[in-house]
């Protein structure tokens, strides 16, 4: 390689660690205050050196944080296995079959999309009250399906459309059914989109913010939401909060590590696809 | 493997087991769960969501409820509402600044990422960290970095002689503090993004303009950014979607402030619903600030053209 | 016959509670309350830390479990006020906040409470619910005069200086009036880098003393006339009075000081005067954080050229209309607002704001209340009565105050960061309001 092509790439990967750094340094700062005490977060010099403390985890675990977080991993989880049970198949028809209006369909799904949670959470609120879903588990369920239903069509259609119909028609050539062949076929090719789907829905489920402010209490309550409950109970004690926030952070940033070739593929499916 | 399908869908189609129909069948199986499920979850919201618009619902009057007597009474004071223009006029601001940076900067970090190296592909992963945390962390930690007490911003400055004002309560920097937050957060979004785009761009494409003697300037505004028409679009039209959603950053942030500065219509739409408890007016305002999503996305999707084959 | 009747308790009826809170002998026999679980929520305030305290020892007694959740000021009135209004039962009990009590009260979503107290069995003779003090509960009781609520804060309003030493130092008096407190400010702003003023950002309580103080209103003739006044000469005088104390006075980023961060700037020495509720006052010669105990002064409010109006306001707990477990709470409040309880916040931690005459008249309080020689159990009945006399708080528990107040905190962030003069502001925070209440239904004078 030629002199000054090593010297770009030298500048490049310079560059990339920099910018990495920069990147970065908001997010260390949150979780190096989450393991210093009060005073030392509003001491200035910072210290650089400086014994860790757990105290500020230890005192906000209590029973309600702890609830949270249970609803947050249930509600999660449900509602991801909810949107690919029912978004799945359909989307296998939508890329198998030939609808006239199917483009339609992906405008109307686009659509959905498009509206900011307040257009749903004043109806599904105002609703909410006469079913008694207000604070409940069910309520956030459902209300997650507005963008995790159509999330997942939108996402699998393409899986699907870029596996090949000649699996299919070999497997019913040998004699398996419509069912079988979807099943034990098709699915498993489209397994890394499977998964990348179940993520990208649960991160979405997770990190939602809006929606759970609105329609939780106490009972329901989910962990963005007691984080900045608890922001204002004891007014800005900034060790908690940073303690609060890392903890919120935590499944997702190790849940995104372990699938992260997966999460890229999912984000950048749609790009490809158009 | 895009050309494989489309070979395989143009080669006559083998029916399924059972003939066309059973397949036919089949598909509508799968599909009419699909179907019926989102159509309850959002289509009937959208129409409750419009007849609430034509009320003047208001919590502490029930009689308000179903009050159709004036249904056209909330889009008369939209029109008049000088805090609702105030509004789209900053979600413009916001729109603009944080969709063309994330793109600007998203194309420009694709680039260097776009070396075949293995540091880098393993710095990739870390460029997803901002863009999975939950929006209501990336709040909180901007808020940290925008308080002067606790920022090591403000220590920064403040040691090499330029005291920072603080940002967020000031009415000319305040917006401007929330698109910082915003870029840092989704840039890795577009990124990412235009960076699989990048690694389709066949090199014929890069080594013929290279031979007709195109220096780097030409190459990327001749070559790669055409090619990336596509992925740009894409790419923009889901980060300008996402930006008329925000909310946690200014929650958390400025409120709205000081003033309304910071207050998008989404938000002030947010603050009649829930702190004044004027449903029918704010569904009015929801209604308007959805139709206007719409109107813009199909402008800008003809504008630039969808880049693949129509869909 | 006490002890019997406890004895009769069925299995889901928890009303002898009560009595078994007020008779100690009972400790010992099964808890009334076991295994029930009350939520309850109010906004961040010193005494509901102190309460807390205390509340385990009521769980002990009781077998109850209660889940008190605090947020500030504005997040707490929303999600009540949300709550509320769909006549939920996710809490149990709750602090009816003196802005929103027309508003709760008279949209019908909060429960009477008078079938309560007179109930013997679970209201104890010793709770005297008339102790409380009348201005107090005025702005938890209806038209009629049915009470919804038992009031756990007067908020009157004083000046607390946390260097009063430094205003000493050069020579002056704690400020009388809107000019000399301009003048101790001026004079003593930046010495040992102290912020000479401080404020929390509800301009919409805060602002309001220095309104009238000038001679401005917020509404013509509250509660008849809502018309508001906000565009008059006075009103922008006293804006743009008020924001420079903000801006020249005040610490960095004072603008986006929740009610907690203020009173902590003043503990940690770093901001010198507040005009604030007592309840917020106290801390600073009592609370073990405080650095600023013995330099801390007292002193009436400073009146402006019309006269002095210091804010009083009330808050207290009530029950909402869809609560399950009504008994339970009750048996809470009942416990919370005792004689005893109060006297043991207002005793051991220094919580001036009582609302009980009882314990007020008592020598006890007005010793608990000396700080450095200053009698604020004085202070703070001289506002009480103040506030009474002309009723100039009314303009506060209009239903439709926390929309006009809003424009109000709106235009004073915009005058004091300079996006608009005084004058331009405030006719802005006028047509706003204006056309907030046409939009409400409110009938406006032309």
């Amino acid at each position: 390689m030629s002199r000054r092509a090593r010297g770009e790439r030298a500048a490049v990967h310079i560059a990339v660690i920099l910018l990495v750094i920069v990147v970065l340094a908001p997010f260390l700062w949150l979780l190096q205050m989450s393991v210093k005490t009060q005073e030392e977060i509003f001491a200035f010099p910072p210290k650089l050196l400086f014994a860790p403390t757990f105290e500020n985890y230890r005192a906000l675990w209590d029973s309600t944080f702890r609830r949270s977080f249970a609803n947050s991993a249930a509600v999660s989880v449900t509602s991801t296995a909810l949107a690919m049970l029912l978004g799945v198949p359909g989307a296998y028809a939508l890329s198998r079959a030939r609808f006239r209006s199917a483009g339609q369909l992906s405008l109307w799904v686009l659509a959905s999309r498009m509206a900011p949670p307040i257009a749903f959470t004043i109806p599904y609120f105002l609703v909410y009250r006469h079913l008694g879903l207000l604070d409940t588990r069910t309520g956030l369920v459902v209300i997650y399906l507005t963008f995790n239903l159509s999330l997942v069509v939108w996402l699998m259609r393409s899986f699907f459309d870029a596996t090949p119909r000649l699996l299919e028609e070999a497997a019913w050539i040998d004699g398996a059914g419509l069912r079988q062949a979807f099943l034990r076929i098709v699915l498993p090719l489209a397994a890394p989109g499977l998964a990348a789907t179940a993520i990208l829905c649960f991160l979405y489920a997770w990190n939602d913010f809006f929606f759970a402010l609105i329609l939780t209490r106490t009972e329901a309550m989910t962990a963005p939401v007691a984080v900045v409950n608890f922001m204002n109970y004891e007014g800005w004690e900034w060790g908690k909060i940073a303690a609060g926030g890392t903890l919120v952070m935590l499944p997702v940033l190790v849940f995104s590590f372990l699938v992260r070739n997966f999460l890229v593929r999912g984000l950048t499916s749609g790009a490809l696809k158009g | 493997m895009s050309a494989i399908a489309s070979a395989g869908r143009a080669r006559a189609r083998a029916a399924g087991p059972g003939g066309a129909a059973l397949e036919r069948r089949f598909h509508w199986w799968c599909l009419v769960p699909t179907l019926a499920v989102l159509g309850v979850v959002t289509l009937l919201p959208t129409l409750y969501l419009l007849a609430t618009s034509l009320t003047p619902l208001n919590l502490t009057q029930p009689a308000t409820q179903w009050n159709f007597s004036r249904p056209l009474r909330n889009y008369a004071f939209l029109l008049s509402d000088g805090r609702l223009h105030g509004s789209l006029w900053v979600q413009l601001k916001l729109s603009f600044w944080t969709v063309s940076l994330q793109l600007l900067l998203g194309f420009a970090v694709a680039l260097m990422l776009n070396l075949r190296s293995r540091t880098l592909e393993a710095l990739r992963t870390v460029f997803l960290i901002p863009m999975v945390l939950p929006p209501i962390v990336v709040a909180i930690i901007w808020k940290v970095l925008y308080t002067p007490d606790i920022s090591p911003v403000h220590w920064a400055t403040a040691a090499l002689g330029w005291p920072l004002p603080t940002l967020i309560t000031h009415p000319s920097y305040a917006l401007g503090a929330i698109i910082v937050a915003d870029i840092w957060e989704w840039f890795p979004f577009t990124m990412l993004m235009i960076l699989a785009g990048l690694q389709v761009l066949p090199e014929e494409q890069v080594d013929a303009a290279r031979i007709d003697g195109a220096g780097p300037w030409q190459l990327t505004v001749h070559v790669v950014l055409p090619f990336l028409r596509g992925v740009l679009l894409v790419a923009g039209l889901f980060r300008l979607i996402d930006s008329i959603k925000a909310f946690p950053l200014i929650f958390i942030l400025t409120d709205g402030g000081p003033g309304t500065v910071t207050e998008v219509t989404n938000y002030y739409s947010y603050i009649q619903a829930f702190n004044f408890s004027q449903l029918g007016y704010s569904s009015a305002i929801t209604v308007i600030l959805v139709a206007l999503t719409v109107v813009v996305s199909a402008l800008i999707v003809r504008a630039v053209g969808w880049g693949h084959s129509g869909e | 016959m006490r002890r019997r009747a406890f004895l009769k308790q069925t299995a889901g009826s928890a009303v002898v509670a009560t009595l078994a809170l007020r008779a100690p002998a009972v400790l010992g026999q099964a808890k009334p309350f076991a295994g029930v679980t009350i939520h309850g929520a109010s906004f961040q305030h010193v005494f509901h830390s102190y309460l807390k305290e205390y509340i385990p020892e009521f769980e002990e007694k009781t077998g109850m479990k209660v889940d008190f959740t605090t947020q500030a000021f504005p997040v707490y009135n929303q999600r009540a006020d949300l709550e509320l209004s769909t006549k939920g039962s996710a809490w149990d009990f709750l602090n009816v906040t003196f802005i929103y009590s027309g508003r709760w009260i008279g949209a019908g979503w909060m429960t009477p409470l008078d079938e309560f107290t007179s109930d013997r069995n679970q209201t104890p003779p010793e709770f005297d619910a008339k102790d409380f003090v009348a201005g107090a509960q005025s702005s938890l009781q209806d038209a009629k005069g049915a009470t919804y609520g038992f009031a756990w804060e007067a908020g009157a309003m004083i000046t607390g200086a946390a260097r009063g030493d430094l205003i000493e130092k050069a020579g002056l008096k704690m400020p009388a009036t809107f000019e000399q407190l301009v003048q101790v400010c001026e004079a003593t702003n930046g010495k040992d880098g102290v912020a000479a003023f401080v404020a929390d950002k509800l301009h919409h309580w805060n602002w309001i003393p220095y309104l009238m103080g000038f001679g401005g209103r917020v509404f013509k003739d509250p509660p008849d006339n809502l018309t508001p006044v906000l565009d008059t000469p006075q009103a922008a005088q006293a804006a743009e009075y008020y924001a420079n104390l903000l801006v020249k006075y005040g610490p960095p980023g004072l603008l986006s000081y929740t009610d907690d961060q203020a009173m902590r700037a003043q503990l940690s020495g770093r901001a010198n005067i507040r005009t604030q509720a007592i309840g917020w006052m106290t801390p600073l010669a009592k609370h073990e954080e405080s650095k600023v105990k013995s330099t801390t002064r007292y002193e009436l409010m400073p009146g402006g050229p019309a006269g002095q109006f210091p804010g009083s306001n009330s808050h207290g707990f009530g029950i909402p209309l869809g609560a399950k477990n009504k008994k339970a709470a009750w048996a809470f409040i009942t416990w919370a607002m005792s004689k005893e309880t109060l006297r043991r916040v207002s005793l051991e931690k220094g919580y001036a704001a009582v609302c009980r005459r009882s314990i007020i008249d008592d020598p006890a309080y007005r010793k608990a209340m000396t700080f450095n020689g200053q009698d604020l159990a004085a202070l703070y009945l001289k506002v009480l009565e103040l506030g009474g006399k002309s009723g100039y708080m009314k303009y506060r528990t209009v239903p439709v105050f926390p929309q006009v107040g809003d424009k109000i905190n709106k235009a004073m962030e915009r005058i004091a960061t300079r996006q608009q003069n005084a004058r331009d502001a405030m006719k802005q925070a006028q047509a706003e309001a204006v056309e907030e209440l046409k939009r409400g239904g409110i009938k406006l004078d032309a």
